[in-house]
């Protein structure tokens, strides 16, 4: 299933500016809100391709967020890849947990926009997103 | 010379001894009064003896021969027979003085010395020291608590103690702890250790193999937690196990409490933590807006501005790997660096730094060549962490070669490992600095004149090859370049292995730091 809308979840406005015009010129339908509750108030109000999650957001951090979303009470976005996209050094424990219901942990440092579009675009060519 | 002195009367006051036991203190004047007067008294016989003698011989009582002779004689003999008197009791007032001070009693005179020139001369010497001995040793049980009496002193003992103790049977069933001891009730009515040890088991299995081979053993296990990071009133001690077959205590655990000395380590640690993560921010944003400009303005560039942008996402690059052995380092010294190994590909791990690593050596101005065979069997590996020693390894090379130098990076299968090989043909190095590359801080001489660097690279490729149950070595040869290589097991020879360990690998560890905790989840 080809991805088309991504909401970027990201407070920090240089890199969410840059992951928003990158992905736009890409050809995306990209969203962005800057802090967590709305992060999670616009991931399950409108079904998106791909979410990218920070980690260290205002207002609900991401790993809440994850928890909110494919938590004890099942998964309530299975049409929905989530990338999440960090600078924070969590520790190893908290990391796993995270990896197991995401599709990428990724070190923003780490991944320049033209790689982070060559991951999107593989995840897209995946036959069906994760269950 | 001391002619017997006169302070007789001086009586020391005799403290806290028993009335119904005279003290010592009282016998030495009186016993030295006796002996003077009865010396004095056997000279005015013997003085009385000489004067009937002269009297007998024919010399009045009134001349005065009779009466020098007489004065002369008792003055001579009293003043040397006191002087005799005092120099055979100095012993037995010294051997009195002794046990005036081991009883309690305080001393009017000086507390005799075995090892004065006399005693050592005439040999009193280990006279005296034996009955300092046998006094002292008689001593003990004044002062110590008597047996009867020790029962509730140690509970006292071990209720005040910061240091946490812990008795347990042969089984490891607690018997005893003090309020110190890391442990909490567990459900079956029993009290359980709280220690995170590296492994859950590996306290178990201390115990199981002292109980196996074992008649006394002693283990010491520093740094063990007793709640995960971030639990308030987390402890740390340092652990030593004491196991005695047979004893009433057959296993004791003293736990050391040195929060003190790790917290503030940790506290640094999440400070590093959070330094990278500040440290990052900008990276991002440095190394993604010239990932932008480059992909939206790459047409309008002429060719020297190429050159330029290449030049500036390269070191942007680099500040990222600088941080992530800047962030593993301190991980891996306060052994918080986990690796989570998975089946991976050489090759897929390759991919994911070719561009950076081909972008860097051309900006260089090396040539590199990466051969990996494409049917290399998978490895069991962290792919992040082990891309970052490539990456260091490539980066050294290039730093120790000369431009236009190549670089070539290959594989091959050995001996059930995967071995990778980066081997340039720049300025090598002598024998005698191998030994030290791998160590942390370390750089050679001539590196520290020529080439920039904080040592930490290779000591961080070390730590991770490692963790992974391979090695890393070099060959090299002055002038003519340096190979280096690292191995990392082939994936289905620990499959076995990292799944049956509860996601855990310490088997593949074969080296001495058993610490590194290796999490293999397995998700392919």
């Amino acid at each position: 299933m080809p991805i088309n809308t991504i909401l970027v979840i990201e407070d920090d406005r240089f890199i969410g500016e840059m992951y928003v015009r990158s992905l736009q010129h890409a050809g995306y339908t990209v969203d962005w809100v800057v802090d967590g509750h709305d992060g999670l108030v616009a991931a399950t109000g409108k079904p998106y391709d791909l979410i990218l999650l920070d980690i260290m957001l205002p207002e609900m951090r991401g790993p809440d967020i994850l928890k909110a979303i494919r938590g004890k009470e099942g998964d309530k976005l299975p049409n929905t890849h989530i990338i999440v996209l960090t600078n924070f050094d969590q520790d190893t424990e908290s990391r796993i947990a995270m990896q197991h219901d995401v599709d990428a942990y990724l070190i923003k440092a780490e991944i320049t926009p033209r790689k982070l579009l060559e991951i999107i675009a593989n995840l897209g060519e995946k036959a069906a997103p994760k269950a | 010379m001391e002619v017997a002195p006169d302070k007789t009367a001086e009586v020391p006051i005799v403290a806290a001894v028993d009335e119904r036991v005279p003290s010592i203190g009282e016998y030495w004047p009186r016993y030295k009064q006796q002996a003077a007067i009865i010396t004095i008294i056997m000279q005015l016989i013997v003085a009385s003896v000489v004067s009937m003698s002269l009297f007998a011989g024919g010399v009045p009582f009134d001349s005065p021969v009779s009466w020098i002779t007489l004065l002369a004689t008792f003055l001579v003999s009293v003043t040397l027979n006191l002087y005799l008197v005092n120099i055979l009791l100095t012993p037995l007032r010294d051997m009195v003085s002794v046990l005036k001070s081991t009883r309690g009693e305080s001393l009017s005179e000086p507390l005799a010395n075995p090892n004065t020139p006399r005693y050592v001369r005439d040999g009193f010497t280990p006279v005296l020291q034996s009955i300092y001995d046998i006094a002292s040793e008689k001593q003990k049980p004044n002062t110590a608590i008597a047996p009867d009496s020790l029962a509730p002193v140690l509970k006292a003992a071990l209720h005040q103690t910061k240091m946490g103790v812990v008795i347990m049977d042969a089984h490891g069933v607690i018997t005893f702890s003090n309020d110190a001891a890391p442990v909490s009730d567990d459900t079956s009515g029993g009290k359980k250790l709280n220690l995170l040890f590296e492994q859950e088991d590996t306290f178990m299995n201390w115990l199981q193999n002292c109980h196996d081979n074992a008649v006394h053993a002693e283990h010491t296990w520093l740094r063990i937690a007793d709640r995960i990071v971030g639990d308030e009133n987390r402890r740390i001690f340092n652990v030593t196990a004491n196991y005695e077959k047979g004893s009433a205590a057959e296993v004791v655990l003293s736990c050391f409490d040195s929060t003190d000395i790790y917290q503030p380590e940790d506290n640094e640690l999440d400070f590093i933590a959070f330094a990278a993560h500040e440290l990052r921010g900008p990276i991002t944003v440095i190394r993604g807006y010239l990932d932008v400009l480059d992909m939206e303005m790459e047409d309008s560039f002429a060719p020297d501005q190429k050159e330029l942008m290449k030049r500036l996402i390269v070191s942007a690059n680099r500040l990222t790997g600088y941080v992530n052995n800047i962030l593993n380092t301190s991980k891996y010294d306060r052994r918080h660096l986990i690796l989570r190994l998975g089946e991976e590909s050489l090759t897929t791990i390759y991919d994911t730094i070719n561009d950076d690593m081909a972008l860097r050596a051309s900006s260089q101005n090396r040539l590199l060549s990466v051969n990996i065979p494409a049917d290399l069997p998978t490895i069991a590996a962290d792919r992040s962490s082990l891309s970052e020693v490539i990456s260091n390894l490539i980066d050294n090379a290039i730093k120790y070669s000369n431009e236009g130098g190549a670089i070539a990076v290959s594989a091959q299968v050995k001996d059930g490992f995967v071995e990778v090989a980066i081997a340039d043909h720049g300025i090598g190095m002598p024998a005698n600095v191998v030994g030290n590359l791998f160590h942390k801080f370390y750089r050679s001489h001539r590196s520290r004149e020529t080439v920039a660097g904080t040592g930490i690279g290779l000591y961080i490729c070390k730590a991770i090859v490692e963790s992974h149950g391979g090695k890393i070595g070099v060959t090299s040869v002055e002038g003519e370049g340096s190979t280096f290589t690292f191995s990392v097991p082939i994936y289905a020879t620990v499959a076995d292995k990292l799944q049956a360990n509860d996601n855990t690998n310490a088997g593949l560890i074969s080296h001495g730091e058993g610490w590194i905790k290796n999490h293999a989840k397995y998700t392919g």
